[in-house]
C-alpha cells in the first residue's frame, strides 16, 4: 500500500492512469461526454461554448449570472468576460489538470471555440450535505451541542469560529489517487511542536492508496503500530473537543467526507476523558472520571475473574457467598469458561445487531435480547444468574467510555484474559495483563509515548489524567505535546492570597 | 590511552536514556524479588527476633557498596565492561564481564524458578511446568526485546501496583503479639554478623547499576534516587520482618518457609478470603521486572563485548532458561539453586570493593601519567 511499490507493478500502467495523463481539453470533454449529466452547448451570438457537470453546479449561477452576461454583452475575449462576470474567483487557464479538477468540482468552463485549450473557469459549485446537528456518538448533557459534518469547509468554520486567531493554521493536501480527498492538517502555530507537525506531514505524504473514504482510513494508515488493537489517534465528532486539544498543542487532521476529526499525539488516558469532565466542577468531574476508569477495569476483568475463581480458586470466596453462587450454578452443565463464552458472545451478538439496525428496531432488539434471552437462558439452565448479572454489568460498563473507538478495543481485549484465566487462573490473568501493559508502554502516537503520563511519569500531566484538578492548577500545557509555549496563564494571579474582609 | 577510550567508550542514543528518578524504581525492583516472600525464617536463624537489627546493618553496608559502585563508574567511564577492559585488558576483562553476564542469567533463573516453585506449592501443585514456563518466558522475551525503556517502565508500574500489598500487613499486626520482640538485643555480635550476611543477600541487585549506568540521563542526579531506593527496600524488609516476628513465635517461624505468603492467608474481607492467591498473582508484577532486568543485563554484556544483536542473545538466553528450569524440577534442587545463587551473589558483592579500589588506582595512575 504505502510502502514503495515494486518495479514490476510500476511497469504495468493500467488503462485508468493512461486515460488521465497527457490529455487535452478536447479528450477530457470526450471522456466526460459519456456521462449524461455533463452538459456542453453554444450560447449567444458569438458562440461561446459552455460545459459543466449539471449535478455539481448551481442552476442559479448559470441562469441568473452567467447566461445573461453571455447573451447580452458583446464580449471580445475571455479576459473581457472575466471582468464583466459578477462572480469571484474566476480563472483563465490552459492547464488540463486544473480544468479537470475544476469541472469535476462544479465549475463552469467557458471556451471561445470548442477546440480551444484556453478556458475560463467560473465557480458555481453546489454542495449537498447535512446540516450541523447534535453529536450522537459523543453525546453530552451540558456543553456545546454541535457536531462535525461531512464537509471539510463546514468543519473548518466550526473550529475557526471557536479560535478566531491568525495562528490557527490549516494546510491542505490531496490524498487518494482516485478519490482525490481533501485532507487538512490543523494546528496552532507557535504552540504545536514543529517535530510533531513534520511527523504528521511526513506520514500523510507517505500514504499511497487509491481511496480515502473516511478519516479512519488515515487513522489506520498513519498509526505507529498498525497491528495494535489500541487506536493511536483519537477521533472525535465534537468541535469543542478538537479546539480544546489544539490549544494544548496537538494537531488535528480533518478529512473531507468524514464527520470525525483525528487528533494526535494522544495518550491512553485521553480516551477515557469526556468533554463533560470540563463542564462540571473539578471534584465532580474527578469522581465521574474515576468511576469510568473503574467501569473499564470491571468490564475487562470481571468475567475473567469469574472464570479464574470458579475454576481454580473457589477457596477465595467466603462461605456465605459461596452458597449463593453454588445455588445459582447447581444445574449448569457447563464449566465456567464455556458458560462465560456463550454469554459474552450473546452480548456481542446483540450489540452488533443493535449497531446495524435503525434506532427504533435497535431498542426492541435490546429488550428482546437483554430480558427475553437472558431470562430464558437462566431458566433453561444454560447460564447462572450470577454470571448474567456480571456479564450485563460488564457490557453496561463498557458503554461508559466517552470515545467510541476505545469501546471497541475493550470489547475485544477481554477474550485473551478469558483464555489466561482458563489456563492458569489468577496467574494467567496477571500474565495477560502484563502483556498488555508491556504493549502499551511500547506504543507511541506520532512518535510520542502512548502510555504517558504513567510512563514516562509526568506529574504535570497527571493533573489532568485520572483526576482533573481545577483550572487554576493547570497553568501549563501538558508535556505530552511538547508545546513550544507551555504557559497558559500567569500563575501568580491565582495564588495571590487575600485576607478576610479585604 | 586514546586507544583504550576508543574501545571502551559507551554511547547510548538520547532517546533511550531514562530520567534519574527512574533509577529508584529500577534499583528497588531489582532488589525485591522472590526472596522477600520467605526471608523471615532464614535471617532469624542465628539471631532470632533481633535480626531486624541485622537488616539495618546490612542496609548500611549496601548504601556503602552503592556509593562505591557510583564512584567506580564515575572514574571508570561508562559501564562494567569498560572498567574491566581498562583494569584487566581485553581478554581477562572480557572474561570477567562474561562471568558477570552468567551471574545475571543465574539470578534470572533463580528468581524465575523459585517463583514457579511458589506457584506450584501454593496454587497449582500439578502445574504443567513445560507449558507454563514456555509461556512465561515468551512474555519475558517480549518485554526484554522492547528494550531498556520498556523494562524500566515495567519496574515503575510494578512498584505502583504492589504498594497496596503493603497495606495487608495491617491484618497480622492487628493480631500480633508485641512481646515477641522483647528482650531486644540479647544476641552476640557474632550472631548478628552471621545473620547480617544472610540479610545482605536479600539486597542483591545494586550490581545491575554497573551495566545500565550509561542509560541514565544525568547520572549525578540519579545518586540520591538510588540511595532512596535502597532505603525504601530496607524499610520494606524491616516492615515485612517485623510483621512476621509479631505474628509468629520464634520457634514456629523456623518451620514457615514462605512467611509473607502465610501472612496473606489471614486477610479476610466479606467478599474475598485467602488473599494469598491475589498476592501471588500480583507478585508476578514484582518477579517479571526482576527477571527482565537480569536478562537484559545478561544480554547487554555480550552486546557490548562482541557487538552481537541483543535480540539474538535474549532469545538464546530464554532458551537456556527454559532448559534449566525444566532441569530443576523438584523442591530440593530449587533449594540448592537458591543456596548456590546466594553464594555467588555474596562474592559479587565482595567484588564491588575490589572494582572500586582498582578503578581508583587506575584513575590515579592515569592522571599522574598525563601530568
Amino acid at each position: 500500500m504505502w510502502r514503495p511499490k515494486k518495479k514490476e507493478q510500476e511497469k504495468n500502467i493500467d488503462r485508468f492512469q493512461s486515460l488521465s495523463s497527457e490529455q487535452t481539453v478536447q479528450t477530457l470533454f470526450d471522456t466526460l461526454e459519456h456521462s449524461n449529466d455533463f452538459k456542453r452547448y453554444k450560447v449567444g451570438a458569438s458562440g461561446w461554448v459552455i460545459s459543466y457537470v449539471s449535478t455539481m453546479c448551481d442552476d442559479k449561477i448559470i441562469n441568473d449570472t452567467l447566461l445573461p452576461v453571455l447573451k447580452q454583452h458583446e464580449l471580445q475575449s475571455l479576459e473581457d468576460m472575466k471582468d464583466k462576470l459578477p462572480v469571484d474567483n474566476i480563472r483563465v487557464t490552459e492547464d488540463t489538470k486544473k480544468i479537470e479538477e475544476n469541472v469535476m468540482t462544479g465549475y463552469i468552463i467557458v471556451q471561445e471555440k470548442s477546440a480551444d485549450q484556453k478556458v475560463l473557469c467560473v465557480p458555481a459549485s453546489k454542495y449537498e450535505g447535512r446540516k450541523v446537528s447534535i453529536p450522537e456518538v459523543e453525546f453530552s448533557v451540558v456543553g456545546p451541542k454541535e457536531a462535525f459534518v461531512e464537509s471539510i469547509d463546514t468543519n473548518m468554520s466550526l473550529m475557526r469560529k471557536r479560535l478566531p486567531i491568525s495562528q490557527l493554521t490549516f494546510r491542505e493536501l490531496k490524498m487518494g489517487s482516485i478519490t482525490q480527498t481533501r485532507v487538512g492538517v490543523v494546528y496552532i502555530d507557535g504552540i504545536a511542536d514543529e517535530d510533531n507537525i513534520q511527523t504528521v506531514f511526513q506520514r500523510l505524504k507517505n500514504i499511497d492508496y487509491d481511496q480515502i473514504i473516511d478519516s479512519s482510513f488515515i487513522s489506520q494508515m498513519i498509526s505507529d503500530n498498525s497491528t495494535s488493537p489500541f487506536p493511536q489517534l483519537l477521533d472525535t465528532e465534537r468541535p469543542d473537543r478538537v479546539v480544546e486539544v489544539l490549544v494544548e498543542g496537538k494537531i488535528a487532521i480533518v478529512v473531507d467526507g468524514s464527520p470525525h476529526v483525528l487528533t494526535c499525539p494522544t495518550t491512553i488516558v485521553e480516551f477515557f476523558s469526556a468533554s463533560d469532565d470540563y463542564f462540571l466542577p473539578w471534584h465532580l468531574a474527578t469522581a465521574f472520571r474515576l468511576i469510568r476508569l473503574f467501569a473499564v477495569f470491571f468490564s475487562v476483568l470481571s468475567t475473567p475473574l469469574y472464570v479464574a475463581i470458579l475454576t481454580y480458586h473457589h477457596e477465595m470466596i467466603p462461605e456465605e457467598l459461596m452458597s449463593t453462587i453454588v445455588a445459582s450454578r447447581a444445574d449448569i452443565p457447563f464449566p465456567p469458561i464455556l458458560e462465560v463464552i456463550i454469554l459474552e458472545l450473546t452480548i456481542e451478538l446483540l450489540r452488533e445487531a443493535g449497531a446495524r439496525l435503525p434506532t427504533k428496531i435497535g431498542q426492541t432488539i435490546g429488550i428482546v435480547g437483554g430480558i427475553v434471552i437472558g431470562t430464558a437462558a437462566v431458566d433453561a439452565g444454560l447460564t447462572s444468574n450470577v454470571l448474567l448479572i456480571i456479564v450485563a454489568l460488564a457490557a453496561l460498563a463498557s458503554f461508559t467510555t466517552p470515545v467510541y473507538q476505545i469501546g471497541n478495543t475493550i470489547r475485544l481485549i477481554r477474550f485473551p484474559f478469558l483464555i489466561g484465566a482458563q489456563m492458569w487462573g489468577l496467574v494467567g490473568v496477571a500474565m495477560v495483563m502484563m502483556f498488555y501493559i508491556g504493549h502499551l508502554i511500547k506504543l507511541t502516537s506520532i512518535g510520542r509515548p502512548f502510555f504517558a503520563p504513567l510512563y514516562p511519569l509526568r506529574f504535570r500531566d497527571l493533573r489532568d489524567a485520572f483526576i482533573r484538578l481545577p483550572f487554576s492548577k493547570q497553568s501549563e500545557r501538558p508535556l505530552q505535546t511538547r508545546p513550544e509555549t507551555s504557559r497558559r496563564f500567569n500563575k501568580e494571579h491565582v495564588s495571590e492570597r487575600r485576607d478576610i474582609d479585604e | 590511552m586514546n586507544k583504550i577510550d576508543n574501545i571502551t567508550s559507551v554511547h547510548v542514543p538520547d532517546k533511550f536514556l531514562i530520567t534519574p528518578m527512574l533509577v529508584f524504581f529500577i534499583i528497588h525492583s531489582m532488589q525485591v524479588g522472590v526472596g522477600i516472600l520467605g526471608f523471615e525464617s532464614y535471617i532469624s536463624r542465628y539471631s532470632g527476633f533481633d535480626s531486624w537489627i541485622s537488616i539495618l546493618i546490612s542496609g548500611v553496608f549496601i548504601h556503602i557498596l552503592l556509593w562505591m559502585v557510583y564512584q567506580s563508574l564515575q572514574t571508570g567511564g561508562g559501564d562494567i565492561v569498560a572498567i574491566h577492559q581498562q583494569c584487566f585488558g581485553k581478554y581477562v576483562g572480557g572474561m570477567l564481564s562474561i562471568v558477570l553476564s552468567v551471574y545475571f542469567l543465574l539470578l534470572a533463573l533463580t528468581v524465575l524458578r523459585t517463583f514457579i516453585e511458589v506457584i506450584q506449592v501454593w496454587m497449582f501443585p500439578s502445574l504443567n511446568l513445560k507449558i507454563f514456563s514456555f509461556v512465561f518466558l515468551l512474555l519475558i522475551y517480549y518485554l526484554v526485546v522492547g528494550g531498556f525503556r520498556l523494562v524500566t517502565g515495567f519496574c515503575l508500574i510494578s512498584v505502583i501496583l504492589t504498594i497496596p500489598l503493603l497495606l495487608l500487613k495491617f491484618f497480622p499486626i492487628m493480631v500480633g503479639n508485641f512481646n515477641y520482640l522483647y528482650p531486644a538485643i540479647d544476641h552476640t555480635i557474632l550472631d548478628l554478623t552471621r545473620s547480617t550476611k544472610d540479610g545482605i543477600l536479600s539486597f542483591l541487585g545494586i550490581e545491575l547499576l554497573l551495566i545500565f549506568y550509561p542509560f541514565i540521563k544525568n547520572p549525578q542526579a540519579s545518586k540520591k534516587w538510588a540511595h532512596f531506593a535502597v532505603f525504601y527496600t530496607v524499610l520494606i524488609y524491616l516492615a515485612t520482618a517485623l510483621t512476621a516476628f509479631l505474628y509468629f513465635s520464634e520457634e514456629q517461624l523456623q518451620y514457615v518457609t514462605w512467611g509473607t505468603i502465610s501472612l496473606w492467608k489471614i486477610v479476610e474481607f466479606p467478599f474475598i478470603e485467602r488473599f494469598e492467591y491475589i498476592g501471588i498473582a500480583l507478585w508476578m508484577y514484582v518477579i517479571v521486572p526482576n527477571v527482565c532486568l537480569a536478562l537484559w543485563g545478561a544480554s547487554r554484556i555480550p552486546r557490548r563485548l562482541f557487538n552481537i544483536n541483543q535480540k539474538i542473545t535474549v532469545g538464546l538466553f530464554c532458551v537456556a532458561l527454559y532448559i534449566l528450569i525444566l532441569l530443576f524440577d523438584d523442591r530440593q534442587r530449587v533449594e540448592q539453586l537458591n543456596v548456590f545463587a546466594n553464594d555467588v551473589g555474596f562474592y559479587v558483592l565482595l567484588y564491588i570493593p575490589v572494582i572500586f579500589l582498582l578503578s581508583k588506582i587506575m584513575y590515579e595512575v592515569r592522571t599522574r601519567h598525563e601530568r
